[in-house]
C-alpha cells in the first residue's frame, strides 16, 4: 500500500526527470534506451543558456519570495498579537474576515490588482510584487500565528513584565524566541504561496528578464521554439521543482505541524 | 494611553493591507462591471447602464464554463476528501520511515501548478505521452487525452487529485492526531472492528477537519485557474474552460475589461452561493449536532 502510494506521488516527478535527461528520439521511443548512449543534458545547457537563462527566472522567484515573506511575517506578528489582546465581538469578527479572505480563490483579485498596478505604476517591478502576496498571504499568516500566541502560557508575560522589561524587550527575548517555530512554519507557507503564486504574476509582469518561475515555465509552455519540446518543458520543471523539494526535505517537520496545528484551531 | 488602543494599532497595518487587496478590488470591480470599458471605448470608462450584466445573463459561454468549473470543483472535491482520508489514515499508522513517507506524499502538493500542469501534459501527450506508452503495451490507444471534449475535463480533475489530494491528507492528519488514544483503545476492548470504530469515532470526531477541509478545497476548486490555463488552455473546444480562465481571457486577450470584471462578480456571486449550499446541505447532514 505504502509502496502503491509512493509510486501514485513520485511517479510523474521521476518521469519529468527521465524526460529531461534522453535526447529526443529515446522519449518517443524509450526502447532505444537500451541500446546506451541516448542520455544528454542538452535540455538543461539549453535553458540554463538561452536568453534570459533560466537561472534569472529562479532568481526573481527567490527575490519575490523573500520579499514577501518578511513582509508578511512583519505585518502578521503585530495583527496576531494584538488580535490575541482583543476581547469578544472584535476578536471573532476579524478571525472570521480572515477565515473568509484565507479561503477566498485569489485568482478572483487579478484584474483588480492589475489596476492597482496601473495607477501606481507598479508592473515589472519584483519587489512591488511582494505587496499584494504579502496581503493574499496575511489572511492564513495572522490565523496560524495567533493559534501559536494563544497557546503561549499567559504568566510568561506578566512575569516579564513583573521583571521590569518593557514592551520591546518583551517582544524580543521573550515573545518573538517563544514564537520560532510557529514563524518557521508560517514563513515557509507563506514562502511556497509566493513561489508558485501565477495569475497575478502573468498580469503584472510582461519583461522576460523580470518574469518568476510559473509564469516563465507557462511561456515556456506556450511557445513553440522546440521541434519536440517536452524535453525542453521536463528540464524546465525539474530546475523549477529542485529549490522547492529542497525546502521541503529540509523544513519538512514545520511543513507538516504548520499546516495541522495552526490552520484547525482558529 | 488606554490599554486597547495599543492592540488596536497594531492590527492596524496589516488591516489596512487587507483591505487593499480583498475589500477594494472587490469594491472597484463591482463599479467595473457596470461600466463599458475595452478597446472600443480607448479603455476609459463609462457608465453602460447594467449593459454588461444583461450580457451575462445570456452569455451562453459564461454558464457553459460554470457548468463545467462546477462539474469540475464537485468531483475533484470529493474525490479528494476519500482518498484525502484513506490516505490520511495510512500516514498514521506507526511504521518505519513514517516522518519520509509523509513528506515525499506532501511533494506533489509543494510545486507549482504550473510546473506540474506542464509535466501532466506530457503524460497525456497523444501518442507519445508515457499513459499512451502504457495503453500500446496493453495493445490499446494511442487515446487523445486532452483532445476529446467529452472526456478531457476528466483528466484535469485526475491532475489536480493527484496534486491537491496531500494538502487534504495533511489536514485530515492533523484531525487523526487530535483524537484520543485512549478512546480509540477502549472500542477497540468493547470489540468493534475496523470499520465500526471509523464510523463511530473516526468520522464523528474529523468532521470539523472534513469540513474545513471541504470548504477550502471547494473555494479554491472553484476559482481553478493555472492547472487548465497550462495543461488545457481551456480547450479543446472549451470544454475544459473555467470561470476564471474566462474572466481572464475578457481581459488579457479581448480586451475588455469592464465585462472581465462582471464574469468576476458573477463567478464571486455564483461562488457564495455554492458554498452557501454545500453549508446548508452539511448542516442538514448532521441532524444530531448541537450548535456549538
Amino acid at each position: 500500500m505504502r509502496a502503491l502510494v509512493l509510486l501514485w506521488s513520485l511517479g510523474p516527478l521521476f518521469l519529468q526527470l527521465f524526460s529531461s535527461l534522453v535526447t529526443p528520439e529515446t522519449l518517443v521511443d524509450p526502447g532505444k534506451i537500451a541500446g546506451g548512449g541516448h542520455w544528454t543534458l542538452a535540455n538543461y545547457r539549453a535553458l540554463l543558456g538561452a536568453s534570459p537563462s533560466f537561472g534569472r527566472y529562479l532568481l526573481n522567484s527567490a527575490v519575490v519570495g523573500s520579499g514577501t515573506t518578511a513582509l508578511t511575517l512583519l505585518l502578521a506578528v503585530p495583527c496576531a498579537y494584538g488580535l490575541q489582546r482583543q476581547r469578544g465581538a472584535m476578536r471573532w469578527s476579524v478571525m472570521a474576515a480572515l477565515l473568509g479572505a484565507a479561503l477566498f480563490p485569489t485568482v478572483l483579485l487579478f484584474l483588480a490588482l492589475l489596476g492597482l498596478a496601473r495607477r501606481f505604476d507598479l508592473g515589472n517591478d519584483l519587489l512591488a510584487l511582494s505587496l499584494p502576496y504579502a496581503g493574499l498571504s496575511l489572511p492564513l499568516a495572522v490565523l496560524l500565528l495567533r493559534t501559536a500566541i494563544a497557546d503561549l502560557p499567559p504568566e510568561l508575560e506578566e512575569a516579564a513584565q513583573l521583571e521590569g522589561l518593557d514592551f520591546g524587550e518583551r517582544v524580543r527575548h521573550v515573545l518573538l524566541p517563544l514564537l520560532s517555530p510557529a514563524l518557521a512554519s508560517t514563513a515557509i507557507l507563506v514562502f511556497l504561496f509566493s513561489w508558485n503564486e501565477y495569475p497575478i504574476a502573468l498580469t503584472w509582469i510582461s519583461r522576460a528578464d523580470r518574469l518568476t518561475l510559473p509564469t516563465a515555465i507557462s511561456r515556456i509552455a506556450g511557445s513553440s521554439v522546440y521541434a519536440v519540446p517536452y524535453g525542453a518543458f521536463a528540464a524546465a520543471t525539474v530546475l523549477g521543482s529542485l529549490p522547492l523539494l529542497l525546502l521541503v526535505l529540509l523544513f519538512q517537520r514545520s511543513i507538516v505541524s504548520g499546516l495541522t496545528q495552526g490552520a484547525i484551531k482558529g | 494611553m488606554s490599554p486597547g488602543l495599543l492592540e488596536g494599532l497594531l492590527m492596524l497595518p496589516a488591516l489596512l493591507l487587507l483591505a487593499l487587496v480583498f475589500l477594494w478590488p472587490l469594491g472597484a470591480m463591482a463599479w467595473l462591471s457596470g461600466q463599458a470599458s475595452s478597446v472600443l471605448t480607448g479603455l476609459t470608462a463609462l457608465p453602460n447602464g447594467g449593459a454588461n450584466w444583461l450580457r451575462l445573463l445570456g452569455d451562453g459561454r459564461f454558464w457553459q464554463d460554470a457548468g463545467q468549473t462546477l462539474r469540475f470543483a464537485l468531483v475533484s472535491v470529493v474525490l479528494e476528501l476519500l482518498l484525502g482520508l484513506g490516505l490520511a489514515l495510512l500516514l498514521q499508522r506507526p511504521g518505519r520511515g513514517r516522518a519520509w513517507l509523509r513528506t515525499l506524499t506532501l511533494l506533489p502538493w509543494a510545486l507549482p501548478t504550473t510546473v506540474m500542469a506542464l509535466g501532466w501534459r506530457w503524460i497525456y501527450n497523444d501518442p507519445f505521452g508515457p499513459l499512451n506508452a502504457l495503453l500500446g503495451l496493453l495493445g490499446i490507444g494511442p487515446y487523445g487525452f486532452l483532445s476529446n471534449p467529452a472526456t478531457s475535463w476528466l483528466f484535469t480533475v485526475l491532475a489536480d487529485v493527484w496534486k491537491t489530494t496531500p494538502f487534504v491528507a495533511l489536514l485530515l492528519l492533523a484531525g487523526l492526531q487530535s483524537i484520543p488514544l485512549e478512546l480509540r483503545e477502549s472500542l477497540e476492548l468493547e470489540g468493534a472492528g475496523r470499520w465500526q470504530r471509523l464510523r463511530h469515532l473516526t468520522l464523528p470526531l474529523l468532521l470539523p477537519y472534513l469540513s474545513l477541509a471541504l470548504l477550502f478545497r471547494l473555494t479554491q476548486a472553484l476559482g481553478v485557474f493555472d492547472l487548465v490555463q497550462v495543461l488545457t488552455g481551456g480547450g479543446p473546444a472549451g470544454s475544459t474552460e473555467s470561470l476564471a480562465l474566462y474572466a481572464y481571457l475578457n481581459a488579457m486577450r479581448f480586451l475588455d475589461f469592464g465585462y472581465s470584471a462582471t464574469v468576476v462578480m458573477g463567478t464571486f456571486v455564483l461562488l457564495l452561493l455554492a458554498v452557501s449550499l454545500a453549508l446548508l446541505l452539511w448542516r442538514r447532514s448532521q441532524p444530531h449536532r448541537r450548535p456549538a
